[in-house]
């Protein structure tokens, strides 16, 4: 196949290319990430690198010369899969069985990862069953985040997983490389979080999906392709400002290792909602926390993994001075949203612990949300609407009060 | 196959109906603490127990509270209590009705704070756990675990001081891995101990006492004592027919997890004794054994008895489990009394779960050929995933490897509602037809 990346950046000056036309590469690579894979090692001959979520960073794989990519929930029903992992798993780790099963995952040389959600371990084991070829490289992240050897315990686990990496790889990830790599991550992120502000501020237009697809398309994309479009697109949306879209100010918050289907975020908006702000994982999460230039590679990860959580609480992690409830609360506050809509992968327990007490929170400060449970298969969306529209009339009397 | 209907009574050990006094002992000592002002710990997952019962801490296992409570049909009022705050259905049962417990607490002592009178009920018993004074976390393979304890602390309102103890799975991806082998189970096994040895300290700041080290070393020498004399027992089940059950070991799990040590080597004593009687006069844990079955899965814990009477009926004894026979001090020769930690952080590495796929289904394939079982019976508790996650692979090995037959049925650990009785008995019965058939075909 073709890229529309390739297609894009090949054929056309940078001046002549639109908003909507790097919107649609981007769309392209998040639709399609393992064709993306197998045209970019056709491109360049080089390793493609797979990591499931969330906390595993891209800077060590890209340091070593290799495609890193967050391999994603597929929309395909699952199907061989159901013959790995029962129907009470998430879409994600269900979908990803599924998709080793079907040998779709021929593409990767290897996986890399470090979360240790109890479906994902099971979702690993399988996968490990299923690609006997592929070497999956595994060092359990520490997750309890305010403990005296919380970093030093980080420090040598990212330690291990670049050895480990280098041991397949049989050559040596240099600091130089891994500071060029931090570089080319953080300006990745610090443009994306650009476009987060541009959108609060109303300075952008951009729907839930393009904004997924925009920080979607960065987890697979060669992220010096992904900088190069991102300045484009930069370029463009600041020469050529919008009209500010109206409608009730949300907040999107929850859905952690896979993305919200297309279908959802379309329909929430459709309702008369504008998203200004979300804390998904497909979303500001990914793209919240730099990483320090300077000393040395594997302490600045180290950093930054505790730094993500700081800022943005997680709840796959334990930390006790750090409270997700507040920092919505006070994101909300900052993006002047009316309202929350918590997405919630089904079967996601992290997320089904945590929930009470941000349900809590909510309702003391008076602050309307609505939680949707999303499901990899498809979902009533005419019954959701009438729950978002309901949700939406809410929002305006508390407005109106 | 109308064998279901004939009345066939299991043949339970009678040593294990000790257990039962121990445990309600056991629970009135816990119900008790805050008047005999105990510090009480809340802890799940990991035996941490005897590092508690050695500083005069009041343990309190959360999966044992929540399987008692299923146990005598119980657990409704505490998962309706935290259903009620917004834990959903899906999660991890133990967990909820653990938090339900601690819903219920605090409920109450809300309720006393504005005046109104909402005593709980003596008989209430998610209302008579006593709150914690310090809770520690030390969760094996499973990430419930930790944000079950994180979410008990911020019920708490954050009061409660929380230590946490990382206890990393083993992905055994090395040519050197194996089964208590290799460099990643050596540096693993002293990183869990170097936090142990911190986990200590924390108990000293709650105590504020010098930490009683002779008493942990003398609990930890009654430990392998008692983990030997219960691996003797299970080893005897060879015999034909076997001399105990699944559902046996599983009325013993409390005595060697969590019950007061002082008592469990009489227990485990009275049980090898009774066993080896058996072993001797060829008396079978079912009235007439014609087949031996594997169980993989986590207990249903409102079904022990019933479910031990459901597979008498059928001639078949459940010899062997996952649950029983890969976790609790299961390595005693691992521990050095005089110098516990690392043989102790080594034991909470290898519960049944926390080594991955190819080496956790090795060692079931040794028990399986060990046991010389005909089949396997896989409970799929929807809510502990922990135990879920392998069960395809386990079943393809059993089959591929051993040729014996599989049947899987679903149900849970405290939530009733997701048992399917029917389910079970035309699954099970497949299996035992098919058992024949092979037979008959040989």
């Amino acid at each position: 196949m073709r890229l529309l990346a390739t297609l894009v950046l090949e054929a056309k000056p940078e001046e002549d290319v639109n908003k909507q036309e790097i919107l649609a590469v981007f769309e392209d690579a998040a639709s399609r990430p393992l064709a993306y894979a197998q045209a970019w090692k056709d491109r360049t001959g080089g390793k493609v690198v797979g990591s499931f979520p969330m906390n595993f960073p891209g800077e060590i794989a890209h340091a070593a010369g290799t495609l890193p990519m967050i391999l994603q929930e597929s929309d395909d029903a699952i199907t061989l899969g159901h013959g790995l992992l029962f129907p009470f798993y998430c879409g994600y780790t269900r979908s990803m069985v599924d998709q080793a099963a079907r040998q779709e995952f021929n593409v990767l040389d290897a996986i890399m990862f470090g979360d240790h959600c109890v479906q994902l371990l099971g979702m690993a084991d399988a996968i490990r069953m299923q690609l006997p070829d592929t070497k999956v490289i595994f060092f359990q992240l520490i997750s309890s985040m305010c403990d005296p050897w919380t970093f030093g315990r980080a420090v040598e686990s990212f330690e291990v997983l670049k050895n480990e990496l280098e041991e397949f790889l049989g050559s040596k990830i240099s600091d130089e490389a891994m500071h060029e790599s931090t570089k080319i991550f953080n300006r990745n992120r610090q443009m994306i979080r650009k476009l987060y502000e541009m959108r609060k501020s109303g300075a952008v237009s951009l729907s839930a999906v393009e904004m997924q697809h925009i920080v979607k398309s960065s987890m697979i994309m060669d992220k010096v392709d992904h900088n190069k479009l991102l300045e484009q697109f930069m370029a463009y949306v600041e020469a050529n400002p919008e009209p500010e879209p109206k409608g009730i100010r949300l907040h999107l918050s929850g859905h952690f290792c896979q993305a919200p289907k297309r279908e959802v975020l379309d329909m929430i908006e459709d309702c008369g909602a504008i998203i200004v702000g979300d804390d998904l994982y497909h979303g500001f999460r990914y793209i919240s926390t730099d990483v320090d230039e300077a000393g040395k590679p594997v302490e600045a990860l180290a950093k930054w993994y505790m730094e993500r959580n700081t800022g943005v609480p997680c709840p796959t992690r334990v930390q006790n001075d750090v409270d997700w409830d507040s920092f919505l609360l006070k994101a909300m506050e900052q993006e002047k949203a009316a309202g929350m809509i918590v997405l919630m992968a089904k079967f996601c327990e992290p997320h089904m612990y945590y929930y009470p007490e941000v349900k809590e929170a909510f309702e003391k400060k008076g602050v309307p949300h609505l939680l949707i449970e999303t499901e990899h298969e498809s979902m009533a969306i005419e019954g959701l609407k009438t729950r978002v529209e309901t949700f939406l009339e809410i929002v305006k009397r508390r407005q109106a009060a | 196959m109308n064998i279901a209907v004939q009345e066939k009574k299991a043949n339970k050990l009678k040593s294990t109906r000790i257990a039962g006094k121990l445990v309600n002992d056991y629970w009135e000592m816990v119900w008790r603490a805050k008047e005999e002002g105990k510090l009480v710990c809340w802890y799940e997952g990991s035996a941490i127990n005897p590092f508690l019962e050695a500083a005069d801490i009041c343990w309190v296992h959360g999966e044992a509270y929540s399987a008692m409570l299923a146990a005598r049909h119980q657990e409704v009022k505490a998962q309706q209590a935290a259903e009620e705050r917004g834990y959903m259905k899906e999660l991890c049962s133990y967990a909820r009705t653990h938090l339900g417990c601690a819903v219920t607490n605090q409920r109450n002592r809300n309720d006393a704070d504005t005046g109104v009178s909402n005593a709980p009920d003596d008989d209430d018993l998610a209302a008579k756990l006593p709150a914690p004074d310090m809770i520690i976390s030390a969760y094996a393979y499973c990430s419930t675990g930790q944000q079950w304890d994180e979410m008990t602390s911020r019920l708490f309102g954050k009061k409660v001081p929380i230590f946490n103890v990382s206890i990393p799975w083993v992905w055994g991806s090395k040519p050197d891995a194996g089964y208590l082998r290799g460099q990643e189970w050596d540096e693993t096994s002293k990183y869990v101990a170097r936090q142990l040895e911190d986990m200590v300290k924390f108990i000293e700041e709650q105590t504020g006492k010098p930490y009683p080290w002779d008493r942990l070393r003398a609990m930890m020498a009654d430990i392998k004592t008692a983990s030997k004399l219960r691996l003797e027992a299970m080893d005897m089940c060879t015999a034909r027919p076997a001399p105990a059950s699944f559902f046996d070991w599983v009325v013993s799990i409390a005595p060697i997890n969590n019950l007061p040590v002082p008592g469990i080597v009489d227990y485990f004593t009275a049980v090898r004794d009774e066993v080896a009687a058996r072993v001797a006069t060829g008396e079978g844990a079912v009235p007439k054994e014609k087949y031996r079955l594997f169980f993989d899965g986590i207990m249903n814990w409102n079904k022990v008895g019933w479910l031990a009477e459901k597979f008498a009926r059928y001639d078949a004894a459940v010899i062997c489990g996952r649950y029983t026979h890969m976790a609790f001090w299961q390595e005693p020769d691992l521990i050095n009394a005089n110098d516990p930690l690392l043989g102790m952080a080594q034991n909470y590495l290898i519960c049944p779960n926390n080594h991955a796929a190819p080496i956790l289904i090795d060692l079931i394939m040794d028990l399986c050929k060990k046991f010389e079982v005909d089949g396997m019976v896989i409970h799929a508790s929807r809510t502990c995933r922990a135990f879920t996650n392998p069960q395809f692979l386990i079943a393809d090995a059993a089959t591929k490897r051993l040729g014996i037959q599989t049947s899987m049925f679903e149900g849970d650990v405290t939530d009733e509602s997701f048992y399917k009785d029917e389910l079970l008995n035309s699954r099970v019965e497949a299996m035992l037809e098919a058992i024949d058939s092979r037979r008959m075909v040989a």
